[in-house]
């Protein structure tokens, strides 16, 4: 996929692939918390 | 640059959802249901999303109409907020069609599947056997959207989210497994799934390289090939800067692989006369996805579950190297795509090493506290047969039931498990569970009994709700990610990466059976 955007890459929004990394480890660990705390 | 668009899509996308949700809620849908349940399983009801239909669509649904509308209706300036608050309506447009998949595309070709009958002794119908689940739809569903009518212009940033949805469903994946199962596993199927994952992944990054293929496709075909099935194929897609069409051609030659061997190895394992723990190991080292080892162990054994048992372990152990194959890959792409330049292990770790994998470590080493489930838990199934409620327990009527057939049953192992059960009232351990399986399996016993039979198993086997609930949030995000996936995938793409990587993991896949199978007949006795 060709790069329109003037930040990020093709494929990430996201200026690295570090930043995505962590932006789902805080998503994972957000839904964890959520189950975690929610679902008895 | 404004990447806000003033479209009333992200508006309308929200009352599909609502109108989605109002349908499941009111009823209105009732007609679709009733037609999948009748087509796939007549006078039962299968069908399990009306609770997500009821719930999910109305909250995304209300989240795409406030935004659609200050979208439409809004004043937009150039800066970060526009640039990442213009990627929901591309997220919500891949959600919605991912909800279209999951609840309504694929259950229809699941029925008519079910509809067209089992596939020989496979015990297993074509969809399942063809792995056309919502995985697979949800890429194809994609790559017909950008290819017949092209992703809109509204919704391109937002397609760049699918990533992220993938390498979250990969963090949570750690959750899943625990180590009191792993420890459970025998020694020789670590040594021997060691072996063939490592091996595997070593000649397809050997055979891609005098291919000429580019680092990226090799590196994702190697940890498809090597450990199994899409999560390895999307964890380690980021560390080699992996295209979207390479990761849908290694999930294509996966399955397509899965395929034959799932006929043709229940062939070679009957005229070598393999016994269930040889053909079980083999099966699970040689077939790359879960449901076609399933699909060839019953088909090997289709009158009990040994077979099944011992493939499923050698499957269940590749999870353990994918960390390791992640690690090897990024040293491995860093040192290709670096030329001559020396590069240390401990820098790449440091500079590349995907923390979505040091999270999907952390899940797993959470998992295994037994704080989301009992600690011996494997996907959130564990066996517990320490309070069974009484109503649960055999009555006088199901004791005099199995007594009066269990002689029906040749097997010694099986008739002792049964007395047992019969005199407990309930299953005594996982082994016994295990042979009762088998005579369910092998449709021994009446019907009435077999009832009996299966009944006393699910009386000890239980779910843990929180890993429900992680499956769910696994599949919905991996759902999102596959869509998006596939629209990122375009003809030209197909065409420039050519047909090299079915080429390559066929050769691949061919030697990992062979070898296996001669390891196997040489080194696995009837024990493991």
């Amino acid at each position: 996929m060709e790069n329109k955007f003037d930040r990020g890459s093709a494929l990430s929004i996201f200026s690295s692939d570090r930043k995505e990394d962590l932006i789902a480890l805080i998503c994972a660990l957000a839904i964890a918390a959520v189950v975690y705390f929610t679902v008895k | 640059m404004v990447y806000t668009k003033k479209n009333p899509a992200l508006f309308i996308i929200g009352l599909i959802m609502l109108a989605i949700w109002w349908g499941a809620d009111s009823g209105i849908l009732g007609g679709f249901v009733d037609h999948l349940n009748n087509v796939a399983s007549p006078g039962k009801t299968k069908y399990s999303y009306m609770d997500e239909m009821s719930s999910i669509p109305m909250y995304f649904g209300i989240v795409a109409i406030v935004f659609g509308l200050w979208q439409l209706v809004g004043s937009h300036k150039e800066g970060s907020f526009d640039y990442f608050s213009s990627s929901v309506a591309g997220a919500m447009f891949i959600l919605v069609i991912a909800m279209l998949v999951r609840w309504f595309i694929a259950p229809e070709i699941q029925a008519i599947s079910i509809g067209m009958g089992k596939v020989g002794e496979t015990g297993s119908y074509i969809h399942k056997l063809l792995g056309l689940n919502y995985v697979v739809i949800g890429i194809v569903v994609g790559m017909i959207i950008v290819n017949v009518f092209s992703v809109p212009e509204w919704a391109q940033n937002g397609v760049r989210l699918s990533r992220l949805g993938l390498k979250t469903g990969v963090i949570l994946l750690g959750t899943l497994y625990s180590l009191a199962e792993l420890k459970n596993l025998g020694q020789l199927s670590v040594v021997l799934i060691g072996i063939f994952v490592l091996g595997s992944v070593g000649m397809v990054l050997w055979i891609g390289a005098r291919r000429n293929i580019p680092n990226s496709m090799g590196g994702v075909l190697s940890a498809g090939m090597g450990v199994c099935g899409v999560s390895a194929t999307v964890a380690a897609a980021p560390v080699v800067q992996a295209k979207s069409v390479e990761i849908a051609y290694t999930i294509g030659t996966i399955l397509i692989w899965g395929v034959g061997c799932m006929f043709i190895f229940p062939i070679i394992g009957q005229l070598l006369g393999m016994s269930y723990v040889q053909f079980g190991a083999w099966a699970g080292t040689g077939i790359l996805n879960s449901a076609q080892v399933a699909g060839a162990a019953l088909a090997f054994q289709p009158d009990g579950i040994e077979t099944l048992k011992v493939a499923e372990i050698f499957n269940i152990t590749r999870v353990l190297f994918l960390p390791i194959i992640v690690l090897w890959l990024a040293v491995w792409y860093v040192k290709r795509e670096g030329g001559t330049q020396v590069v240390g292990v401990g820098q790449v770790v440091i500079s590349k090493f995907p923390l979505f994998v040091i999270g999907f470590i952390l899940m797993f080493a959470l998992s295994s506290t037994g704080i989301f489930a009992p600690a011996q838990h494997y996907k959130g199934k564990y066996f517990d047969n320490s309070n069974v409620k009484a109503e649960k327990m055999l009555k006088s009527e199901d004791v005099a039931t199995l007594s009066a057939e269990i002689d029906k049953i040749q097997r010694n192992d099986q008739k002792e498990a049964l007395s047992r059960l019969i005199q407990n009232g309930k299953v005594s351990s996982v082994d016994d569970d295990v042979l009762l399986r088998g005579v369910v399996n092998g449709k021994m016993l009446s019907k009435d009994a077999t009832n009996i039979l299966k009944n006393a198993h699910k009386s000890v086997w239980h779910t843990a709700k929180k890993v429900k609930k992680f499956r769910q949030w696994i599949t919905w995000l991996f759902a999102f990610g596959l869509v998006g996936l596939g629209m990122q995938i375009t003809i030209g793409a197909m065409k420039q990466a050519g047909g090299q990587p079915a080429v390559i993991g066929g050769i691949v896949g061919f030697v990992k059976a062979f070898l296996s199978l001669v390891v196997v007949m040489m080194f696995v006795s009837e024990k493991i």
